[in-house]
Formats: C-alpha cells, structure tokens, sequence
C-alpha cells in the first residue's frame, strides 16, 4: 500500500532530498504461509497488481512450476485443507490483517507485546494439542494390528515347544544375572575335580581345596596364582 | 536486466506501445539495465494518432523488470514484464497517464526525481495515493496537464 511509504522531503535551498522511510510488516509467504521477515525472500508483483510474498527461494521456484499449494504436502496450505492442522481457532482473529496505522503509544505497545506472546503460547499449545488428539486413533490402531500380527507370527519369533509348553504370546523368560548381586556374592561352579569362580577365573583343583578351605576370594586367588604345588 | 534488444512495453499514454531498447545511458560499456534506469530506445509498435511515430529513438526509463531488483532495505521485488515510461532530454515524461501497477512501485517516485519542485513532485504522491484509493488503474501527472483534475 502506498500508505506504507512516508516520503520525507527536506528542501534545502535549491537540492531536493528525498527520504524514504519505509513501514515494516511481517509478511505471510503465499506459498507455505510461513512468516516473510523484512530483509528475507522475494515479492513477485504480477500484471494484475497481485503481490505474492515468498518466504525463500524453495517457496518461488515452486510457485515458478505453477504447483498448488493446496496440494504440496509441507505448505499449511495442504496441512490446513486436510485437517492436519487446526483451523478455526478464536486465537486466529488476533493476527488478521489491518491496514489503518495506529498512533504510537507506549502503554499500547507494550500490552500488545506482551499479548503477543501470551496468545502465540496459547495458539501453539492449541494447535499441538490438536495434532495430539488427532494421531491419537492411530495409536490404537496400530496397536490392534501389531497384536494381529504377532498372533499370526509368533512362529517367527517362539519356538514351537516353547510355544506348545506355554502358549501365551510372551517369549519365554531367561534368567540373567542381577548387576546388584555380582559384588555381593560370587557363586563357584563346584564339580568333581575342584571349584571354579568363573568371574574371577580361579579353578581351584580338588588337591588345593583343603589349603583354601577357609579364605576369601582374594586369598584363594593368591594362593592359585603363586602356582604352588600341593 | 535490460539490455539492447529487449523488448518493453510502455506505461504511459505517451504514444508507444513496444520499444526495443538500444543503449544504456551511463558508462559506456553499460551491461544490463535495472529500474531507474535510463535507456535509448526505438519505438516499434505505436498507438495510433500521437504524436510519436514508428521507428523513432526516444528516452526511456525502466519503471518494470523481469529481475529481481535488490533495494538496500533488503527487499527484492520481481514483476511480471519490462515497462519504460518514455522522457524527454531533460527527464519530463512525455505522457500524462501512467498505467498499472507501475504506480504502487515505491521506486515510482525515485523515478520522477529528477522533475524539479516539490510541488510536483508532492503532486505525483498525491495522484498516486488518490488512484490507489479509488483503485483506479492509472494516475494522471497534474503538473504536465494543467487543465485535467488530479484524480
């Protein structure tokens, strides 16, 4: 509009100075609806004096392959016209388009900056939770057809006797060794020949066991490793 | 980027309707024209019963182009074709109408800079931002037609 334009004229003596003070407004991109910043992007001015705004250059070599952006899936264009995001919203009257100036005043300014803030927080906690309700089905959905398949496929993944011994879906449960436990207590492999404590990589032959019969772990482990012979 | 043998329409009411641009006036080994520019042009294609005739070598001044023109506030604006406004020598323009949307170009009014008088060009400002406001599709230049209202 030209009213964003202020043309100061400063006459002096016989130079003419021209001044141009231009008026900032944040832009929409008219193809991903995405917020035009001053200093950002491109404007087309078309033969019929339609402005088109765009955000960046993705934006206009898109509008230069004539694509719909009612059909591209990224712009909210689409994301709108499919309801994937949220369209009527009482928080939207608050961003429309005005074109009369309003006077400075700093009391406006500032509640106005702080009500921007507070209805974009609002707008977007709206929005998000709109896109949470709206997967929301799927989630259930989904979990219906992993439980199909899992009925169907459970020779995949169970192995028939197991299956035939217990036939719920579950897979049957290994018994590992506990972290807490390992410091505590070290149990030895105990056989015929003599004993072993695998973690601390002792084999204490049946010879020895009356010579460490009685000590710890640490002392069995010396005795062991100093290769005595009993 | 205007350079000899570009096409451009004309947006005023001057006579022409098509010029081929010739020269860049400048340095003289201009490349390429942008807005505000001033060009030698040859008139190929004419409105019928004015004063200018076919084949005639006339100034103009770029007022439209294809590429992108880069303003130092970092906007960069792009229209749909090459438009020159026909001047004279010393920069008058020699119609009294501009069409289209030559006149929402905020660079319209850098380009009669150089008509001396405040008046003047205060009296363009004000044609334009009439015309904006009744949406007319043209703007009449009140100082060259004394007779005619400013709309």
């Amino acid at each position: 509009m030209i009213s964003d334009i202020v043309n100061v004229i400063l006459c002096l003596g016989n130079c003419v100075l021209l001044v141009n003070l231009r008026r900032m407004r944040l832009e929409k991109c008219w193809f991903c609806s995405s917020t035009v910043y001053p200093g950002h992007g491109i404007q087309f001015v078309r033969n019929d004096a339609k402005i088109f705004h765009f955000c960046r250059s993705k934006c206009h070599k898109n509008f230069k392959m004539k694509r719909n952006p009612r059909k591209v899936k990224w712009t909210k264009a689409y994301r709108r016209l499919h309801g994937k995001d949220m369209t009527q919203d009482s928080t939207f009257e608050f961003e429309r388009k005005r074109n009369r100036p309003e006077r400075y005043d700093r009391n406006l300014a500032e509640n106005t900056l702080k009500a921007i803030k507070k209805i974009d927080k609002i707008r977007s906690d709206r929005a998000s939770d709109h896109i949470k309700n709206r997967l929301k089905t799927g989630k259930v959905q989904r979990q219906k057809e992993a439980r199909k398949q899992l009925e169907l496929g459970i020779h995949l993944v169970k192995a028939p006797l197991a299956l035939a011994q217990d036939s719920s879906l579950c897979l049957p449960k290994i018994k590992a060794m506990c972290p807490k436990h390992r410091q505590k207590r070290i149990s030895p492999w105990k056989s015929e020949i003599g004993f072993a404590v695998p973690r601390l990589g002792i084999f204490v032959h049946q010879n020895l066991m009356h010579a460490t019969r009685g000590l710890n772990y640490q002392e069995v482990f010396y005795v062991v490793s100093s290769g005595l012979e009993f | 980027m205007i350079q000899p043998q570009t096409h451009l329409n004309v947006a005023d009411n001057s006579g022409a309707r098509e010029l081929v641009c010739i020269r860049i006036i400048g340095a003289s080994n201009r490349r390429y024209a942008h807005i505000c520019d001033i060009i030698v042009a040859v008139i190929k294609e004419i409105v019928l019963n004015t004063p200018l005739e076919r084949s005639e070598v006339i100034i103009a001044i770029i007022v439209c182009t294809h590429k992108e023109l880069k303003h130092d506030n970092g906007m960069i604006i792009r229209y749909d074709d090459n438009v020159a406004v026909v001047i004279d020598q010393e920069g008058n323009p020699k119609g009294t109408q501009i069409f289209g949307i030559v006149r929402r170009d905020p660079s319209i009014v850098i380009v009669f800079r150089f008509t001396m008088g405040k008046d003047t060009i205060a009296n363009i400002k004000t044609s334009i931002r009439n015309a904006d406001m009744n949406r007319k599709g043209t703007i009449q230049i009140g100082y060259l037609n004394k007779k005619s209202k400013l709309s």
